[in-house]
């Protein structure tokens, strides 16, 4: 079907060559600084990518991510930690057994935390998508809380409000952006095949969809599912990346500032929410300065908390009014799509000289 | 065993009984039409036996399979495909797009198999291509295959749903005012069409129509429908002599 496909494969592979030595050049010079904000850039990509499979592949909005990444977060550090620092961390009621002796690598907490958060939106989505889309947004919105009260309160199997402190440092640049490009690679595969289509259909027009035999339930659940999966894993790597973690740490931020960046990248559009995970997560870094006193000559502005937050929300509501497709809309980057852009473009500068 | 049986289907809508004690039976290959004026029940009828709105009270048989109670996905898979009366066609999605969703719900690549690309699947996404193209070239559209769905004229817009609705593999094919907004000539073609579709794919057709030189030159028998409620059934010759016909249609002019 594509006559470009080796030449693609190959532009790919020299992509993925390429931030593989970027990477590895940050390793070796970068401060801690600038390794934390790669990190974090590696994590929101992940988040915001599988978000977007629910949200704007499959068009049933849904605010559940921070519950989705808590799960997550505390199944694989429960894993990772040693039953002796576990007896040693929970002091107020001993951790419950088998959660106490169990002890598995880190690689393998990952996937628990993805199977684990799937399990639970599978039995969050059943009911929710068999009955109707609408109550998706208000009841993944409870579930957020709900999942925030149980951490604070099951002291045998959360240490409750005392959290989780003293995880090893796992996460490094190679775990995060390496499972960050299997997850744009898996996801933006799913979206390609009929499987993402179908998701698309039911987006588009959930009763045309059930016409061509497409099961809508079926479809949204497998979304929502994919989507709970990575967002689990996502957690794990949180978690194994500042190594402390409590109830606190889940509130609705974390959702509020993921919708911004699909809404911002385009809802449906991977390539989009890459762009925006990153630039709003690097862009946030940098907005640091509006929450510091700032000196402009005589007069000194005092430091305003939460001032990036007024931004962000600022920036989500132009989008809405400007640009309510975001930056990409539904589009996607493909090799095809750029070797066009660059050959119209020297065909121009071609024709003007 | 009869290929479809519809016995004394009604539904209400609060107080209004959109379609009353409706009985029809289809034998395999005809092509049959429903009219009636407007607002009698016919889009009603069909959406019940599309699955789309569960009937007050009646049957729907298919191949001797019981219709009621199933998801409007499960009774497209399971033979019967529809088209819409305002058109519902994936606007966004590009025309061969259309088609190829279609194919979705018969894949027996797995959800990790198709993400993953495994030669089944890249197999049968091959399939899935060059059966739309099948299906567009059928119904006259392949040179636009590339094209937005929701950019195309609405005459060909109401082709490549047929296409889509095709694409499904049915055995029972229901059209909602295939002809709608189509000129004379587009109509002839339509017309034509619908009949060398229905040699090629066996199909059974069952279609509802307003314009009704079209409805009398391509249907083998027609039921008309009023205020929900059977009034006639018989032949194209039967129907154009009715008295309670004619006045039906003359009292809603
Ligand atoms: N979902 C619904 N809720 C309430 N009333 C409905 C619903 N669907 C249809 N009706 C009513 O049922 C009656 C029959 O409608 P229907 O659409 O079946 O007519 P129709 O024969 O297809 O008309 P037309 O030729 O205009 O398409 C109308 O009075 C309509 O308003
Ligand atoms: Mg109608």
């Amino acid at each position: 079907m594509d006559e470009h496909h080796r030449r693609n494969q190959i532009f790919s592979i020299i992509a993925v060559a390429c931030l593989f030595l970027f990477l590895l050049s940050m390793h070796l010079y970068a401060d801690d600084y600038q390794i934390r904000i790669l990190n974090n850039i590696a994590l929101f990509i992940i988040l915001a990518v599988s978000y977007n499979l629910i949200n704007g592949v499959t068009g049933q909005f849904s605010l559940e991510p921070n519950a989705f990444v808590a799960i997550g977060a505390y199944t694989s550090a429960l894993l990772t930690l040693t039953p002796a620092e576990k007896q040693m961390a929970f002091i107020i009621e001993p951790i419950i057994w088998p959660l106490s002796v169990i002890h598995v690598p880190f690689f393998l907490s990952l996937i628990a935390a993805g199977v684990v958060t799937a399990f639970f939106g599978f039995l969050m989505g059943f009911p929710v998508f068999r009955v109707r889309g609408d109550y998706l947004a208000i009841v993944t919105l409870g579930f957020g809380e709900v999942v925030r009260v149980v951490a604070n309160n099951t002291q045998t199997i959360t240490n409750g409000p005392l959290g989780l402190k003293g995880l090893a440092n796992y996460t490094n640049l190679w775990w995060s952006w390496g499972i960050a490009a299997f997850t744009v690679f898996y996801i933006a595969r799913l979206v390609r095949s009929s499987y993402g289509m179908a998701m698309k259909a039911v987006k588009y027009d959930e009763a045309a969809a059930e016409s061509i035999g497409i099961n809508a339930f079926k479809h949204k659940m497998l979304a929502f599912t994919t989507s709970a999966f990575f967002e689990g894993i996502g957690g794990g790597l949180l978690a194994h990346l500042i190594t402390t973690i409590s109830p606190t740490l889940f509130t609705f931020f974390l959702t509020f500032n993921l919708l911004i960046m699909i809404v911002a990248g385009g809802l449906g559009s991977i390539t989009g929410s890459v762009i925006a995970a990153v630039v709003i997560t690097w862009g946030g870094e940098a907005l640091r300065v509006v929450e510091e006193p700032i000196r402009l000559g005589f007069i000194e502005i005092p430091g305003i908390p939460g001032m990036r937050m007024v931004l962000f929300s600022l920036i989500l509501v132009l989008v809405m009014i400007f640009a309510r497709q975001g930056l990409m809309g539904t589009r996607e980057f493909t090799w095809n799509g750029l070797f066009r852009k660059i050959r119209a473009w020297t065909h121009r500068t071609a024709k003007e000289s | 065993m009869e290929f479809f049986t519809v016995r004394n289907l009604t539904m209400k809508f609060g107080g209004l009984v959109a379609v009353n004690d409706f009985d029809i039976t289809l034998k395999k290959g005809e092509i049959v039409g429903l009219i009636g004026p407007n607002g009698a029940g016919k889009t009603t009828v069909f959406n019940m036996i599309a699955g789309y709105y569960a009937p007050t009270s009646g049957t729907i048989h298919f191949q001797g399979k019981l219709l009621n109670g199933k998801k409007a996905n499960e009774i497209t898979r399971s033979g019967v495909a529809r088209t819409f009366q305002n058109i519902r066609l994936f606007t966004e999605l590009t025309v061969v797009e259309n088609v190829m969703i279609a194919y979705h719900c018969r894949l027996r690549s797995t959800f990790l198999g198709a993400a993953l690309r495994l030669p089944l699947y890249r197999r049968e996404e091959k399939q899935m291509y060059e059966g739309a193209m099948e299906f567009l070239r059928e119904v006259e559209l392949e040179d636009l295959s590339r094209e937005q769905a929701g950019s195309l004229p609405y005459g060909m817009q109401r082709r490549l749903e047929i296409a889509r609705a095709l694409a499904t593999g049915p055995q029972l094919l229901l059209l909602d005012e295939p002809a709608a907004g189509m000129n004379p000539n587009e109509t002839q073609d339509l017309l034509q069409l619908i009949l060398r579709l229905r040699e090629k794919y066996r199909l059974t057709v069952f279609l509802i129509e307003h314009d009704m030189k079209f409805v009398m030159q391509l249907c083998e028998r027609i039921q008309v429908l009023d205020y929900g409620t059977t009034i006639a059934s018989g032949t194209p010759e039967e129907i154009q002599q009715n008295e309670r016909v004619i006045e039906a249609y003359l009292g809603e002019g």
